[in-house]
């Protein structure tokens, strides 16, 4: 199912005719002059109950969100707008810091049955992570068969052994998980990052490839954005679902409670490049609330969001998203 | 070594790639790097730490890793994840890596971990240096294995190699501690990005030290290597003032660093700084990794160059990756032949004692 593209004009976008008009055709990110829409939710009950956020909250959050995302009526129709049942979907999802601030494993089981109300059969869902151990840590269990929920590294040959590909100052291997899916599903955990300013949505790709320690020179700029125009992910990278439930506003990627908030807040959005100005924004106002200067003002500005944004690959101008809170 | 005697007794073993150890299946099957404290390093506040190991200096936060890929913030304390764990073991000639005035026609037990702290676009080992540990097969290797396995396997020396052995300086070094007590000396091919205590700390240990020398210019260094060039000099200078023997590899990649003017400034710099008795070989690029759209350096290229090096005043300068008279060890005093070399086999043409048979002239090296 495709959906005809829109032009808007940077109106907050609130009813449900409105709403309707909000989807873009599957593939697109929202390019240059187009307005994106980001939908954002900030609820108590979206909070961390212990680790994770309650399963009717993040279930219930979702499907408001990718309603009001796709301006569909329904959750297997909504997702289904953005995936077809034919199509393999990697979710992807960032488990470094493990349990107390890894993507949510609510949160996925939600995406798992968007997908699976889009009638993507189980086997065509991928839950991955660089590694199985990480996977492990966050709490997941892993699975190896059926819907896979997994590490790069349970594929053979440790799961980077394609082709030397480029992509700008980006020379990598992606893993053979970026091969086998049609589309991706970014979940990031909104955090600050100590070398990259943000880690959200783009960065999340860090994940994808062999080498990512070789690209956090400079703040990671124009290394993320560099990546991101690969064809493997720019082509893939479809939907973005940011768990805000919990914020490390400071001293990320770890979890340090001392500078975690508990915002019980949910991003979603088609263009990742708007989805991480979004991102970037909540840090800076939690830091502000903290009492810690602007990633800016601490020569951590993530520039490689407006980098992204100049190569197209989204919007990172503020007056081009649009932002509608649930 | 006998006079004419061809030493080739790794036969065709030898000449062959390194063994990588498979690349890591499954994780249930790959067992995951585990981690050592990490020497040169200091704590930050947070549980950051900043590595003083190479010049990168990578800030890094917990549970984050530098540039090498090889080195990871646990907590606050830092740790090297390929202690005792390399995935590359090999015997060969010391020829092939080279080294031409070190033990020459010995053989040498050579190993490396995963991990490097550049990201040269023409690697030939890139399998291993651009990997992360854990996607790489390696074995248990501590330090007094490698110096049995060396002598049970007849090699006099151990070389750190292939990768980039500053990466796992806590590992190189502990072998080159021991291999020094026990009579198997230890040498390190490097790119020389290391900061200046750790080399010194290293050249009390060693036997020999190889630089590759990436160009001269720091934008080849920036551009293609993702490092600096003014720190891989301070090496150079580093290891000479140390008296640890040196040579220095430039690889000759045409169009990048091949120019008449930049070789000119390498040499004389050479000279100069380091003096005339520094061997100075130029190697052959070939197409790899991400060059694969270089063509191979050109024979008069590499000729080319070492006759600038000779007139700059370089008294030993050699042709590698490349058949030529120019890999022969030439006395130059009397012109005679004295090491003749094919590939990686040696015959002792006119080398006694560490002096030119024919007029007596010393040679500068480590012969037995
Ligand atoms: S050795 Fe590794 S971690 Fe240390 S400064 Fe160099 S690249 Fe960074």
């Amino acid at each position: 199912m495709s959906l005809s593209r829109r032009r808007f004009a940077g109106i907050l976008l609130g009813s449900g005719a409105a709403l309707a008009a909000a989807g873009l055709p599957r593939g697109s990110a929202g390019g240059e002059g187009e307005a994106s829409l980001v939908v954002q939710a900030v609820s108590p009950l979206l909070r961390r109950a212990g680790d994770d956020i309650p399963a009717t909250a993040a279930r219930e959050f979702l499907d408001r969100a990718m309603l009001a995302l796709t301006g569909k009526g329904g959750r297997g129709q909504a997702w289904g707008s953005l995936f077809s049942p034919s199509e393999t979907v990697g979710v992807k999802l960032s488990c470094l810091p493990g349990p107390r601030l890894s993507s949510s494993r609510a949160l996925t089981a939600a995406i798992v049955e968007g997908l699976l109300a889009a009638g993507l059969p189980r086997r065509n869902i991928i839950v991955w992570e660089r590694s199985s151990r990480e996977l492990e840590n966050a709490g997941y269990r892993i699975s190896r068969s059926g819907l896979r929920t997994m590490g790069t590294d349970e594929l053979p040959g440790g799961g980077y052994d394609g082709p030397v590909t480029e992509s700008g100052s980006v020379g990598t291997i992606f893993s053979r998980i970026m091969d086998e899916v049609d589309a991706l599903v970014s979940v990031p955990v909104l955090k600050d990052h100590d070398l990259a300013g943000v880690s959200i949505s783009l960065k999340n790709m860090y994940g994808a490839i062999f080498n990512p320690n070789k690209f956090h020179a400079n703040r990671c700029d124009p290394f993320v954005a560099d990546l991101c125009r690969h064809p493997q992910v720019r082509g893939k990278l479809r939907l973005s679902v940011c768990d805000a439930s919990r914020v490390q506003a400071h001293n990320g990627p770890a979890y340090f409670p001392r500078y975690a908030a508990e915002y019980g807040g949910l991003l979603v959005s088609r263009d990742p490049v708007a989805l991480d100005f979004c991102g970037w924004a909540i840090v800076d106002g939690l830091r502000r609330g903290m009492g810690l200067p602007s990633l800016a003002a601490s020569g951590r500005e993530p520039s490689y969001i407006r980098t992204a944004g100049g190569m197209g690959l989204g919007q990172a101008d503020g007056r081009r998203i649009r932002r509608l809170e649930l | 070594m006998k006079r004419r005697a061809f030493l080739t007794r790794a036969g065709g073993a030898a000449l062959a790639a390194p063994l990588l150890l498979r690349p890591a299946g499954s994780a249930a099957a790959a067992p995951q790097p585990r981690g050592r404290e990490a020497a040169y390093y200091e704590k930050l506040p947070d549980q950051k730490v900043v590595c003083r190991l190479c010049p990168h200096q990578c800030q890094v936060a917990d549970l984050e890793r530098g540039t090498c890929g090889v080195r990871e913030n646990r907590g606050g304390t830092y740790y090297t994840l390929v202690y005792g764990q390399p995935c590359a073991v090999h015997v060969d000639p010391v020829e092939k890596k080279p080294l031409f005035h070190y033990y020459p026609g010995s053989q040498a037990y050579s190993l490396a971990t995963a991990g490097c702290n550049f990201t040269c676009r023409f690697c030939q080992n890139w399998e291993i240096s651009q990997r992360r540990p854990e996607q790489v097969r390696w074995i248990d290797m501590p330090p007094a294995d490698v110096v049995r396995r060396a002598r049970a396997g007849g090699c006099r020396l151990v070389a750190h190699t292939y990768g980039e052995p500053v990466i796992f300086f806590e590992y190189m070094r502990d072998c080159a501690a021991l291999g020094r007590e026990q009579g198997v000396p230890n040498v390190m091919i490097s790119n020389g990005f290391i900061e200046k205590a750790p080399m010194r700390e290293l050249c009390r240990h060693l036997g020999a030290v190889k630089i590759d020398l990436k160009a001269f210019t720091e934008t080849f260094y920036a551009e293609q290597c993702g490092g600096r060039l003014k720190p891989v000099l301070d090496t150079l200078l580093t290891v000479r003032a140390e008296g640890t023997w040196l040579e220095v590899v430039v690889l000759l990649i045409p169009g990048l660093n091949d120019g008449r003017e930049e070789i000119e400034r390498m040499c004389r710099w050479l000279v100069r700084e380091l003096g005339r008795d520094v061997p100075l070989h130029f190697s052959r690029f070939v197409p790899t990794f991400m060059m694969k759209n270089i063509p191979p350096t050109p024979p008069a290229t590499l000729h080319g160059a070492r006759r600038i090096a000779m007139d700059a005043g370089v008294r030993f300068c050699y042709v590698g990756n490349l058949l030529s008279d120019a890999e022969h060890t030439f006395c130059p005093a009397c012109g005679k032949v004295l090491l003749r070399r094919l590939m990686y086999s040696v015959e002792n043409a006119g080398l006694k004692d560490g002096r030119c048979r024919f007029c007596g002239e010393e040679i500068p090296g480590v012969f037995s």
